[in-house]
């Protein structure tokens, strides 16, 4: 299944949805005498079209740092992340990309309904003299109906409950008609009927939108519902295949790695610490890429 | 009052009517204090450069110097709250303070200078009349002098509204993705920081043509009360719109006909009537919740 050399003759039939090559990120120092913070170590992945990927660590792992870079909202300070073949920047500017935050900041007392909230990036892709036409308002509509709020979409977004916000901000991310969904710690503080739902809906939208799905998360237990692959992300990429594979030996390291971290007293598995240095470890599931694929050869 | 005045006057609160929605959703009213504040600095470096608005060239000299600083100012409180850890308050407290403080050293030099250039006339009636119009000059940048509009100032005025006026109605989308999310609207293809920056230019710049009328201290308020009041008033964003510039409106012809009905200065009448109209949509709004 692993493949140390890149096949020459292999040919993307599309661009990959997500190529990250060996993306290191460090924060900039925040005052004197300090360092600043490196926050991601040589992250290898590739994420094929309509994947769902879930991105799995610890607080302070990385896993935000790592939606940043593929929203184009941070640069690499090493490496290129390509987002369908061009850069996060190209495709966020292009629309491609939709994203759920993971704390909702917008200003709750506005005077913005529901619908106007989700037009919003449709509206700020117009030219200043035009106006919503009647596929943009379709587009809207639909992207309303398939979160379920229709009967609420002329409702001031401050009236509505916390999980009628978060529908509206996942409206708001498909509304645009995005190839790629990120959605960002999106079931902190939902119960266990919550996230079954939160889960149906996901997958609903990206098999009926044909969409790749990016799920962030440090909760375990929700992320076989909404990924068919799980990378497990605590600075350097600990495990990248089928959610199975995730064994607790694996997730004891990742885990323990933070906490290891924290202490000052780094004490990694020989083993998964030697995958974690190889690239090529980061493609191993050859039933979601179709293919297999040197990561560090390119 | 002279109608080139009353025009520019109007001109300016329509313009604050409708930058001041914006202002109050964003929590921008502190930057606008900051930014007023902030031209004071640019009114004492003008004149210490000897940009005294006494001929036509010295006052566009003046009027250049004193927008610089303005811009420079907003966008300093800009990149200071991204980086201090105090946010906005901090950065907007530390350049507010300095302004003001620079702005009264470089007004006092230049005036001791005028004294002293004119030292053995200072009991002529020449100098007294000198005297009394740098007191006078002091108070027309603190509080504005509506009747000191000349027609060119005015047409200046009116001018640079309707041009604010249509640059941020063409921006509107992006204003109020920013406004509303901006730690999100980015990830959609809103560039923030040129629309932050774009805004933070107008609002200073609107705010300089606003101080003719209402001076360094009042200027911002036309930039805050309609807004305020308006969305007391409105749950809803075009209504809260079309309010704040109705209110800004009646405020400004209200305060016209109180100032020169009761012979006190304009500007701070305007600023006063709005606040009634304020303090009315405060109560009222309470009454509707």
């Amino acid at each position: 299944m692993m493949n140390p050399m890149p096949d020459p003759s292999y040919q993307p039939a599309q661009a990959p949805a997500i190529e990250v090559d060996g993306v290191s990120y460090s924060y900039p120092a925040t005052g004197i005498g300090e360092q600043g913070v490196e926050a991601l170590q040589r992250i290898s992945m590739l994420v094929e079209p309509g994947a769902r990927l879930g991105i799995l660590g610890p607080n302070g792992g990385g896993k935000s740092t790592l939606i940043k870079l593929m929203l184009g909202l941070l640069k690499p300070t090493s490496g290129t992340i390509r987002v369908f073949g061009v850069s996060p920047k190209q495709a966020r500017l292009e629309g491609l990309i939709g994203y759920l935050p993971q704390r909702i900041e917008a200003q709750r007392a506005w005077p913005l309904s529901v619908r106007q909230v989700v037009g919003l990036p449709i509206a700020c892709r117009l030219k200043p003299w035009q106006r919503l036409g009647s596929e943009h308002n379709a587009a809207i509509d639909r992207a309303i109906e398939m979160v379920g709020l229709t009967e609420l979409d002329a409702r001031p977004v401050g009236a509505l409950s916390g999980g009628q916000l978060q529908r509206t901000m996942i409206a708001r991310a498909i509304a645009g008609g995005p190839k790629l969904l990120v959605l960002d710690e999106p079931m902190v503080g939902v119960d266990v009927a919550g996230q079954q739902r939160f889960a149906e809906l996901i997958n609903t939208l990206h098999r009926e939108l044909g969409l790749t799905t990016v799920v962030v998360t440090h909760d375990l237990r929700a992320i076989a519902a909404v990924a068919d692959r799980v990378a497990c992300l605590a600075r350097t990429l600990h495990f990248h295949d089928a959610p199975e594979g995730l064994t607790p030996q694996v997730l004891a390291d990742v885990f323990a790695h933070d906490v290891a971290g924290v202490l000052g007293d780094v004490h990694v598995d020989a083993h998964l610490a030697e995958d974690c240095a190889d690239p090529s470890h980061t493609l191993t599931d050859p039933g979601c890429c179709g293919h297999d694929h040197g990561g560090d050869n390119r | 009052m002279s109608w080139p005045a009353i025009l520019a006057s109007l001109a300016i609160v329509t313009l604050g009517g409708g930058l001041s929605v914006i202002v109050v959703l964003k929590r921008l009213a502190f930057i606008g204090q900051g930014v007023s504040h902030a031209a004071f600095g640019g009114v004492g470096i003008a004149l210490v450069v000897g940009l005294s608005g006494a001929t036509m060239a010295s006052t566009i000299g003046q009027g250049a110097v004193i927008i610089a600083f303005s811009i420079a100012a907003a966008l300093w409180i800009a990149a200071l709250s991204k980086r201090s850890a105090g946010g906005s308050d901090t950065a907007i407290g530390v350049v507010l303070a300095v302004s003001m403080a620079i702005g009264f050293i470089l007004v006092q030099i230049a005036s001791e200078r005028f004294e002293a250039a004119h030292e053995g006339h200072d009991h002529s009636l020449e100098g007294m009349a000198h005297h009394e119009d740098s007191h006078h000059a002091m108070e027309e940048i603190l509080f504005g002098d509506v009747l000191s509009v000349t027609p060119n100032r005015a047409l200046v005025a009116i001018g640079a509204s309707v041009v604010i006026l249509a640059i941020a109605w063409a921006m509107r989308r992006k204003l109020l993705f920013w406004a509303f999310d901006e730690p999100v609207c980015g990830a959609f293809g809103v560039r923030t920081d040129r629309v932050q920056r774009a805004f933070l230019i107008m609002l200073a710049l609107s705010i300089v043509v606003a101080m003719q009328m209402a001076g360094v201290v009042l200027a911002s308020a036309i930039f805050v009360l309609p807004g305020a009041a308006a969305l007391n008033l409105t749950g809803r964003l075009r209504p809260a719109f079309a309010l704040s510039v109705a209110i800004a409106i009646i405020g400004a012809i209200g305060g016209m006909l109180v100032g020169s009905g009761a012979g006190m200065p304009i500007g701070p009448s305007i600023v006063g009537v709005q606040g009634v109209l304020y303090a009315i949509s405060f109560a009222y709004g309470r009454v509707l919740k």
